[in-house]
């Protein structure tokens, strides 16, 4: 006896958010990235000398950090974890509320970052810190009902850790500019680098992409044990970078840190290379061009960060560090991963009550990606360039490749959601046999 | 009469049967779309499932197949898979 599939995709739905909850999170990330490298344009002639301070270069890094990096990690481990886990979706207001939060948070304290405002960087910071704490009590109910995944669970509990640590520096930061400094700088802001770009974003990313890579490549799940022990290092490495951070033995516990950091990388890189040649999809297409710049991008942060530790005379080494991080590693990786879920999202919300759900390749456009990808790579080309020449002309040049890569990333989120609201055509279904 | 095969295969009068329940993601789906790229075009496949596989209907549909959910034991998911017409 067959069931209606409307009854089987309702039931498949119940672990879906709905589409508009998971959507304003990539929508607001799409935007911001947009506004990151307009506000990286306006400051293209700070960027070579840039060492931290409020201005328009910090505000472009937190429309990054912020905007797109942690915009698209909320949205994404809130659809997907629940899926992974094996758990109804509970809460749809909780999402919501985050994001009404969260967005004009960001919003507010990168136009405080950048027009040097600290009372409009106290109320931005407000509603950052406000929509990541609902946030993390989302994540951490999710984590406390898990079945199995034990790899991804430990990652996501790691990150939570990581995110506490993360509000509690950025709140000592903000209290400094209202003259209220809760610790000291220099051990906060050495902190909150090290658990912002390796601890709460690093580890969501290592963790998900144990579900997301396989996923997407058709691949069995990489060992569970191999991913606890790249864990295990990942931890250690971010223990030891918050203890030399605090001042106890900072060179070489830094290079501990970066040590064990590059155990977990070369273990985490090894399971994703095992996962894509045993996968059954081999073409990936450009989005894991994106995801393999990133994870090249993630090795050579740790080459920086050695550099840094050990104070070699590389001119604008620190700057470069934070590019290889925020802009190489994790920036290409969310946006290679962003790009190849928001076709299979729009697809399963597509597909509810419909006896043949539009494919995903459906609500792709490949020339806006490839643009973006030739933009994207020349922008951070282009920016390492400028910061090793101290050229504005380059930043200038840099940040320009990467608005227009930003335009072609949005023209392709737009014609998704598009097709997403319009009423399916026939071209759009899958061939017949 | 039912023939059992490793990996928890079998073939019946009404197809080719795969109980994927107890698995870590992506392995169900990874294991349904192996087999169903191994049989022919005339195979039904059914699916013994412990929950509803979203993504297998966008993956299905990716490759021209389709599932349909079919009756089941009390807590299994049951699913035929077929060529789309």
């Amino acid at each position: 006896m067959k069931l209606a599939a409307g009854a089987f995709l309702g039931g498949a739905k119940s672990r879906l958010l709905p589409a508009s909850v998971p959507f304003r999170f990539f929508g607001a990330a799409v935007v911001f990235h947009l506004l990151a490298w307009i506000a990286a344009l306006r400051a293209a002639a700070d960027w070579p000398g840039f060492a931290g301070g409020l201005g328009w270069p910090l505000a472009a890094l937190h429309l990054v950090t912020l905007g797109v990096l942690a915009m698209t990690a909320i949205g994404a481990s809130l659809q997907l974890l629940p899926v992974a886990t094996r758990q109804p979706i509970r809460r749809v207001r909780g999402p919501a509320l985050v994001w009404w939060l969260y967005a004009p948070g960001v919003a507010a304290l990168a136009l405080g970052m950048g027009t040097g405002a600290p009372a409009l960087l106290a109320v931005g910071g407000g509603g950052v810190g406000a929509g990541l704490l609902l946030y993390a009590g989302l994540l951490a109910a999710n984590l406390l009902g898990a079945r199995g995944m034990p790899g991804i669970v430990a990652h996501g509990w790691a990150a939570l850790a990581a995110l506490v640590v993360v509000l509690v520096t950025a709140a000592s930061l903000v209290a400094t500019y209202l003259g209220m400094p809760l610790l000291d700088r220099r051990a906060a802001l050495a902190l909150h680098v090290a658990f912002a770009g390796y601890g709460f974003m690093g580890l969501l990313a290592l963790g998900l992409a144990y579900l997301l890579v396989p996923m997407f490549a058709l691949a069995p799940a990489p060992d569970a044990r191999l991913q606890l022990v790249s864990w295990g290092s990942a931890v250690i490495a971010l223990c030891c970078a918050g203890a030399a951070a605090l001042g106890v033995l900072p060179v070489a516990l830094r290079v501990v840190a970066i040590g064990a950091g590059a155990i977990a990388t070369g273990l985490h890189l090894a399971l994703m290379r095992r996962a894509l040649c045993a996968g059954m999809r081999k073409d990936l297409g450009v989005s894991f061009a994106l995801v393999r710049t990133g994870w090249t991008g993630l090795v050579v942060s740790l080459l920086a960060a050695l550099g840094v530790a050990l104070d070699a005379p590389v001119p604008g080494l620190p700057l470069l560090f934070g590019l290889l991080l925020v802009g190489v590693w994790l920036l290409s990786f969310v946006l290679g991963i962003l790009q190849r879920i928001l076709p299979f999202l729009a697809s399963m919300h597509a597909a509810v009550g419909k006896h043949r759900p539009p494919t995903p390749s459906s609500f792709t456009r490949r020339r806006p990606l490839v643009l973006h990808f030739a933009c994207h790579l020349s922008a951070l080309a282009a920016m390492a360039l400028a910061i090793v020449t101290a050229s504005p002309l380059l930043a200038e040049l840099a940040a320009a490749a990467g608005t227009i890569g930003a335009l072609a990333y949005a023209a392709f989120f737009a014609t998704l959601v598009r097709r997403l609201a319009a009423p399916v055509r026939p071209s759009a279904l899958p061939a017949k046999a | 009469m039912k023939s059992e095969e490793p990996l928890r295969r079998w073939r019946d009068a009404d197809g080719t049967h795969i109980d994927v329940r107890g698995l870590p993601a992506p392995e169900p789906l990874v294991t349904i779309l192996s087999l169903v790229r191994q049989v022919d075009e005339a195979t039904r496949v059914i699916v013994h499932h412990d929950r509803d596989p979203q993504l297998l209907h966008v993956e299905l549909a990716e490759i021209g197949w389709r599932a349909e959910r079919i009756a089941g034991a009390p807590g299994e998911v049951r699913l035929c898979i077929t060529r789309a017409p």
